[in-house]
């Protein structure tokens, strides 16, 4: 087992250093001047030269890519251009807010795709399975923002129950963990964005749940609870459901690894600060050292919890070892 | 079932009908046979060159992206192989500042910031021959001798009026000379909610969030905090870094600097009590008395000497161009500061003194590396005092109750919205007061159709912008070389479907050769005549008049050498 997972994680390190390879000749290669959007065209050209110089990207590429690789060990992603503070610490202000909003979503999605997918699998051929799966592929398949500014609509503008924008009201301040999201403020604000992310990864846990209790429920020892006399619930959530869960655990561990991409298009619409809205115009304004820090994170993120999603088979299924 | 069925036909009846009508419009783009002519083919001159017209995204100017395609077309009808090429914004300045200068024509534009009133920007710069050669402002790579004697001559007039006259005869010599042609310039619409505040100042090229208004605007209920909304980002708010127009119009209000430019766009001293013009090359500037920062040091005329030497030391890019005339600083007396220039440069008051902030020399003089200090507590002498800035959220200030010059409010919270949906929404609700940027089209049209009355408590407000947007020639190619050639393609442009069509109005008309447009009144030419009708019969008769000729085919020929 130890060995196995000391293997796993040689192998995530050398990937990581491939794709990190791939993200810096990939930025580099997209045309389009770097200093373009960080200074106006109207400086002259030897100062545009000094930024230049200034972001180290005169140097020969070669250069540039020792430079970052060896700043890459030591963790560092440079200095934002636009922000001209260090990439990390952007990016560790930004993950929180969209890792909270997105857990919060994931959470909400998975009770209600796991129970509802149970359930619906139980009542298979009845009309409550279509009306389920036909709203949550709706969810799935309607447009984010859409689906947003109608709840912003409904719930803000008519109802004023929630916040439509941000993630506390404007002049709060406070900048501690829990000076920003451990308060009532927050978790208004929280609602709307989480509600429309939820609504639109339901279908996943949904659909995977149903299906795989479908298999679990032709097993012969879910004909035996029930030749045994136990009740329905019982057999549904106790034998069929827990060992139905597998697939939906390693969507979900997936899942959270690129939950940190944040959902961008929620975020837009909620105004909500965080890490997918930066990484979108970090990108268009080539903004090297943060985009190429989030997409490294985001991939060591999704290789860990693949690794992760492997382990807890293991501890969900007792027939499952690795060597 | 069958009513789905039904619907799904007509759906796919209207897009088929769309597709038609939309390559009919294609179609329809083969030339018009231009005038015959008796002359056989072989003794006309050279074909026109054909021409790529390298345009926006239509999803970062749509605008810009339509008009090109329209001069494209108009082009076409000439007689002249023309296309035009959307492309990135970003890959369009490396084509324009790169080496190579690997481009026919293009459509970008130039943003009204406010020191750009001073015609120094739009003349020089963008116009004389020193700058066309690669990576230079002048991509239109206009070489006029007359000109640029005028363009040089401006820059060094001290004397206001006489400036004027020289700024004035140099926009006849453009609007003649036809070096770009003007297409449109943008309104500022803006909003704010009149029901909470009142006297605002609205300001060309600025709109409402200007210097002037966070002075001026008064509080009508015990709402006493302005809330400020913004789209754009704000980067930093270290002034030797800070590269974002939003960031600068925040720190301008936290620092402060010595001379402001008035709602008339007129230099008054700020910070200073007055300047004195020695000579043309020498200026000497007096510091007003009693000033101290928002940590409680006072302000001294060592402050002043220390922030502009350390703004050349550090080479900040963003105000380069206004400080390489500095040669040397010199403290005069405990209240006054003079400044030795290389060479006579009139936009030194305007420009250089309006734009560069004061910084208190005992916090930065110990700084290693200013440009890379992140300055979160900054510490300015201007009105407003920094409480708070959270990156990508809002920046929040005070009111400095020791400043000279006391604004009404206690103070503002910038807060930064990801899109202008976000904050029309949060207009509607009434949780911003005011908008820092420019209103898109649709929101304009929204607003003041008022449907339902939601939007009562908004009051929409309108400034002409002082930027432009063009389409620049490159003048070392054929056929924008050929003057007439480029007074032709001023007459195919439709100046009033760019403003009345794609902009609802909403703007001021372009004109070949407009540089400097009427929304900067002081040094706009009211007498220049420029061409700006939408003539193509015209533009055929110019052609004609210059020796191009049609062949048999229709295709535009230039003149015999």
């Amino acid at each position: 087992m130890l060995g196995y997972f000391a293997r796993r994680l040689a192998v995530m390190l050398l990937m990581i250093f491939l794709v990190s390879t791939m993200i810096f000749f990939l930025f580099r290669t997209m045309p389009g001047d770097p200093t373009a959007f960080v200074v106006d065209p109207s400086i002259p050209a030897e100062a545009r030269q000094q930024l230049l110089e200034r972001y180290g990207l005169h140097d020969s590429l070669w250069v540039q890519y020792q430079v970052f690789m060896k700043d890459l060990v030591k963790l560092d992603f440079g200095d934002s251009f636009f922000y001209n503070r260090p990439a990390m610490e952007i990016i560790g202000e930004k993950l929180a807010a969209t890792l909270i909003l997105m857990l919060t979503a994931m959470v909400f999605a998975y009770v209600i795709g796991i129970f509802g997918g149970a359930w619906m699998a139980w009542k298979r051929g009845t009309p409550l399975e279509s009306v389920g799966i036909t709203i949550s592929l709706i969810f799935r398949s309607a447009p984010t923002f859409w689906v947003g500014l109608m709840v912003i609509l409904l719930f803000s503008v008519r109802l004023g129950w929630f916040p439509a924008q941000g993630m506390r009201t404007a002049g709060t301040g406070g900048g501690t963990f829990s000076e920003v999201f451990l308060n009532t403020d927050f978790l208004k604000h929280l609602v709307l964005p989480a509600l429309v992310a939820g609504l639109y990864f339901v279908a996943t846990p949904l659909l995977i749940m149903r299906n795989s209790m479908l298999e679990v429920m032709s097993e012969d020892y879910i004909e035996m609870a029930r030749a045994k006399g136990i009740k329905e619930r019982i057999i549904l959530y106790r034998h069929a459901a827990r060992n139905a869960l597998l697939p939906v655990v390693t969507a979900g561990a997936l899942f959270i690894g690129s939950a940190i991409g944040g959902q961008v298009l929620i975020e837009v619409v909620f105004s909500w600060p965080g890490l997918g809205r930066e990484i979108v115009t970090a990108v268009t304004r080539h903004d090297y050292p943060l985009a190429q820090g989030c997409f490294i994170i985001i991939s060591a993120m999704v290789m860990f919890m693949n690794l992760v999603a492997d382990m807890l088979y293991a501890v969900l299924d007792p027939r499952i070892s690795y060597k | 079932m069958n009513l789905m069925k039904k619907r799904m036909w007509i759906s796919l009846l209207v897009v088929g009908v769309l597709l038609l009508t939309a390559c009919g419009g294609g179609g329809a783009s083969a030339p018009a046979a231009p005038t015959e002519s008796d002359i056989p083919d072989e003794e006309m001159g050279e074909i026109v060159p054909s021409i790529t017209l390298l345009s926006s995204l239509p999803e970062a100017n749509m605008v810009n992206y339509e008009m090109a395609e329209e001069i494209a077309e108009e082009l076409r009808l000439l007689g002249v192989d023309a296309v035009a090429q959307p492309m990135d914004f970003a890959v369009l300045l490396d084509v324009l500042y790169g080496e190579d200068s690997d481009f026919d024509a293009y459509t970008i534009g130039w943003s009204g910031r406010v020191e750009r009133l001073d015609p120094d920007m739009f003349i020089h710069s963008i116009n004389h021959s020193d700058n066309a050669e690669p990576g230079g402002n002048n991509t239109n790579r206009y070489r006029n001798p007359a000109f640029d004697a005028l363009a040089d001559a401006q820059r060094q007039e001290m004397d206001i009026d006489a400036r004027r006259e020289i700024v004035f005869e140099a926009q006849e010599i453009l609007g003649q000379d036809v070096p770009q042609v003007t297409l449109y310039s943008r309104a500022n619409m803006q909003t704010y909610n009149k029901e909470l505040f009142a006297d605002v100042i609205n300001i060309p090229g600025e709109g409402l969030f200007n210097e002037w208004t966070p002075f001026s605007i008064r509080p009508l209920t015990d709402k006493t905090v302005l809330t400020v909304a913004s789209n754009v980002n704000i980067d930093d708010i270290n002034p030797l870094s800070s590269k974002s127009v939003y960031g600068w119009r925040n720190l301008r209000l936290i620092y402060d600097k010595l001379v402001r430019l008035s709602p008339e766009i007129e230099p008054v001293p700020w910070a200073a009590v007055g300047w004195d013009v020695v000579a043309d090359d020498v200026i000497d500037v007096e510091l007003r008395q009693g000033m101290t920062f928002h940590d409680g040091e006072p302000v001294t005329v060592e402050d002043v000497k220390f922030s502009y030497e350390l703004f050349i030391n550090e080479n900040v890019e963003y105000f380069a161009s206004f400080l390489t005339p500095i040669d040397t600083i010199e403290i005069m007396d405990e209240n006054t500061v003079r400044f030795n220039l290389k060479y006579a440069y009139a936009p030194f008051i305007t420009n250089t003194l309006a734009q560069i902030p004061i910084l208190p020399m005992h916090i930065w003089e110990d700084i290693e590396n200013p440009v890379q200090y992140p300055n979160m507590e900054a510490i300015g002498s201007g009105p407003f005092k920094m409480e708070r800035f959270q990156t990508g959220e809002e920046l929040v200030v005070s009111r400095f109750d020791d400043y000279f010059e006391q604004p009404i409010i206690d103070g503002y919270i910038f807060q930064i919205f990801a899109s202008p949906e976000g904050v029309l929404t949060a207009l509607e609700l009434g949780t911003v007061d005011i908008v820092s940027y420019d209103l898109v089209p649709a929101h304009t049209e929204q607003i003041s159709n008022n449907e339902g009355g939601k939007y009562d408590h908004l009051e929409l407000t309108e400034a002409q912008d002082i930027g432009f947007f063009y389409l620049g020639m490159n003048l070392d190619r054929a056929p924008f070389n050929n003057k007439a050639f480029r007074i032709a393609v001023a007459h195919v442009t439709d100046y009033d479907l760019a403003l009345d069509v794609h902009l609802n109005g909403y703007g001021a008309r372009g004109g070949g050769g407009l540089v400097i447009v009427e929304a900067n009144e002081f040094w706009h030419n009211p007498d220049a005549l420029i061409y700006d009708t939408y003539d193509p019969e015209r533009a055929r008769e110019i052609l004609a008049e210059a020796g191009f000729t049609w062949d048999s085919e229709g295709r535009l020929r230039m003149p015999v050498e």
